[in-house]
């Protein structure tokens, strides 16, 4: 019956995996925890909650379910919706406080780009540990006493996930396609088939060609390729059945193009390896104050990418795999020195303190500006 | 009013809220307000909690009260305090980015007033209720709590009809910022749990916006 709860919950998400899915904040206790029980916190996304709480049976915990506004851990924190406070909010009024008798909390690795360790341990004495970034590892992490292996720590992009995402995309396309029905019934099935199995395509083959998605000129590409790919099979096809017509041609190269560019449109932004594309952040790089940096380590924790790596016999930092970064900002939220900040190409700074305060909006711009020249 | 669901919409850009609201309820937001705020006098010691861009704690300076107003919104803070020293109210009134969850920081019975506009509805059900318990303990005995909020219709019919209305405009809502609101069920009964008695409660026609004066009951009265 729960296997059943489970399927269906998932299945329904990922068709709305582009819409939130609050769910109730505060308290769940998994199994029978008790005073030295770990405590571990999440957003209130409904699947994540589902997914976190199903990873970690057999254990004895509580969870507590914080307001992202139904927005999952990743986004939520970075777009300025899972902040300090919520967190504070969720360890104050849950009544965890009496709960246990530590005072150690386990974040996802995730939510380090929105949540302060230091802000949080100030208002309320709770120690922040940083936990792996995918739920399925959080047995393993408990298990090493809360310490999480490097593998635990880096995002990826595998097959199973671009697969969710396909069907994330395709879904609500194929519901906007439904549309036609009211002047081309007849076209709706070709249509609603040609958006699953395009995006099925972009997501599954996004290994061969991500990395020229990196310029303009390959997010540009990948679309009109897709398209040309679409349009010389039907010709192909048409041709030897010997039925290509203009009408038919003129037709489903418009509505194919129209499918590929909306499928594309935010494709990095979809993805946990680069920055949307509609965000001005992705232009931006990490920058290093070597005079600053301490060596404390905690960018090399949560950072998802594995770009820093740090000497602790030296006690230096070095931005190993810049290439790598995807401009989440983490390591500069959580550098106790500030000794990271972003820079722009035409050598902007933007300073660690305006990075932790102001988020990125959907449109991609922290408001400082804006709020500043009003 | 059901059209409050798209003011998640305006949050999103902070230094386009205000005039969003006024549009938004055709001024009626504002005029509850003004009706609210006149319950506080010259000297009295108010707690604006969600503050916003500061629509109730600037009309509570103005009447001459001394305010904390605190908020999460950093940028909805950041308006607030532009425009508290554009009126000349900096005096009067401090602004703190702090949550709800930290008001047990607050000394007990050290406010005439607490007051909350649309802001009690952001809050999950635990977050409410230790809302209200901290707000009664820091209030003095006889002060009072104002509120401004969209709640949830207590009739069938009127909840159907307010449904109608809301789900298109939160479907709108949630494509463009992905975010909704939650109107507050059975506030009344919420407060009067907490140990509040409601003084007056002025409801909109559909019953979805309610202006409620709550008051803290004197030490003597049992």
């Amino acid at each position: 019956m729960s296997y059943l709860h489970y399927a269906w919950i998932n299945i329904l998400q990922t068709l709305f995996r582009v819409l939130p899915f609050p769910c109730r904040t505060g308290l769940i206790k998994i199994g029978f925890p008790g005073r030295d029980s770990p405590v571990l916190l999440t957003c209130n996304f409904r699947l994540t909650v589902e997914r976190v709480t199903r990873a970690i049976q057999g254990i004895d915990a509580y969870l507590l379910v914080a307001n992202s506004r139904g927005i999952n851990v990743w986004c939520a924190a970075t777009g300025g919706l899972l902040t300090n406070h919520d967190v504070i909010a969720v360890l104050k009024t849950s009544g965890i406080e009496d709960l246990v008798d530590h005072r150690q909390l386990i974040l996802p690795q995730l939510a380090a780009t929105g949540i302060e360790g230091e802000v949080v341990h100030r208002k309320t004495g709770w120690t922040v540990v940083w936990g792996p970034v995918r739920a399925s590892a959080i047995p393993a992490f408990l298990k090493a006493g809360s310490q999480a292996a490097e593998r635990m720590r880096s995002i990826d992009f595998p097959w199973p996930q671009r697969l969710e995402m396909a069907v994330a995309w395709a879904f609500p396309i194929s519901l906007l396609a439904l549309l036609l029905f009211l002047f081309w019934p007849q076209g709706v099935p070709a249509v609603v088939t040609l958006v699953w199995a395009l995006s099925a395509l972009i997501f599954l083959s996004f290994p061969l060609y991500h990395e020229r998605l990196r310029t303009t000129g390959g997010r540009i590409a990948l679309p009109l390729l897709l398209w040309l790919l679409f349009m010389a099979a039907l010709l192909g096809v048409t041709i030897y059945v010997g039925s290509l017509s203009w009408p038919l041609a003129i037709r489903w190269s418009a509505i194919s193009l129209i499918v590929a560019v909306v499928l594309t449109v935010d494709l990095m932004g979809s993805t946990p390896v680069y920055k949307g594309g509609f965000q001005e952040d992705r232009l931006l790089h990490i920058a290093l104050d070597g005079e600053l940096c301490t060596g404390v380590g905690l960018c090399e924790q949560v950072c998802p990418r594995d770009v820093l790596e740090v000497d602790y016999r030296q006690r230096v930092t070095t931005v190993a795999k810049a290439d790598d970064c995807v401009q989440c900002g983490a390591c500069i939220v959580q550098c106790p020195c500030d000794a990271l900040h972003f820079r722009s190409t035409t050598g902007a700074v933007v300073p660690p303190d305006t990075v932790r305060r102001f988020k990125v909006n959907l449109l991609g711009r922290r408001l400082v500006a804006s709020a500043r020249a009003a | 009013m059901s059209t409050f669901v798209l003011m998640r919409i305006l949050e999103s850009a902070p230094q386009r809220y205000d005039m969003g609201v006024r549009l938004l309820t055709l001024g009626r937001v504002q005029r509850a307000y003004d009706r609210l705020a006149s319950y506080i006098h010259p000297g009295q010691r108010v707690l604006d909690i969600g503050c916003g861009t500061g629509a109730l704690a600037l009309r509570a300076a103005q009447r001459g009260a001394s305010v904390k107003a605190i908020d999460v919104n950093p940028q909805m803070l950041e308006i607030a305090v532009r425009r508290a020293r554009d009126t000349g109210l900096a005096e009067r009134i401090e602004l703190v980015e702090m949550t709800v969850a930290e008001l047990d920081a607050e000394r007990s019975e050290s406010y005439d007033v607490a007051m909350s506009g649309l802001c009690l509805s952001e809050l999950g059900d635990d977050e409410l209720a230790y809302t209200l318990k901290q707000l009664v303990r820091i209030l003095r005995p006889g002060g009072l709590l104002l509120v401004a909020d969209e709640v949830r219709p207590q009739s069938l019919v009127t909840r159907v009809l307010h449904s109608l209305v809301r789900i298109p405009l939160a479907i709108l809502t949630f494509v463009i910022c992905q975010q909704t609101t939650r109107p507050i069920a059975g506030l009344r009964d919420k407060l009067t749990h907490a140990g509040l008695s409601i003084v007056s409660a002025n409801s909109s026609r559909l019953g979805s916006f309610v202006e409620l004066v709550a008051r803290k009951p004197d030490k003597t009265t049992p």
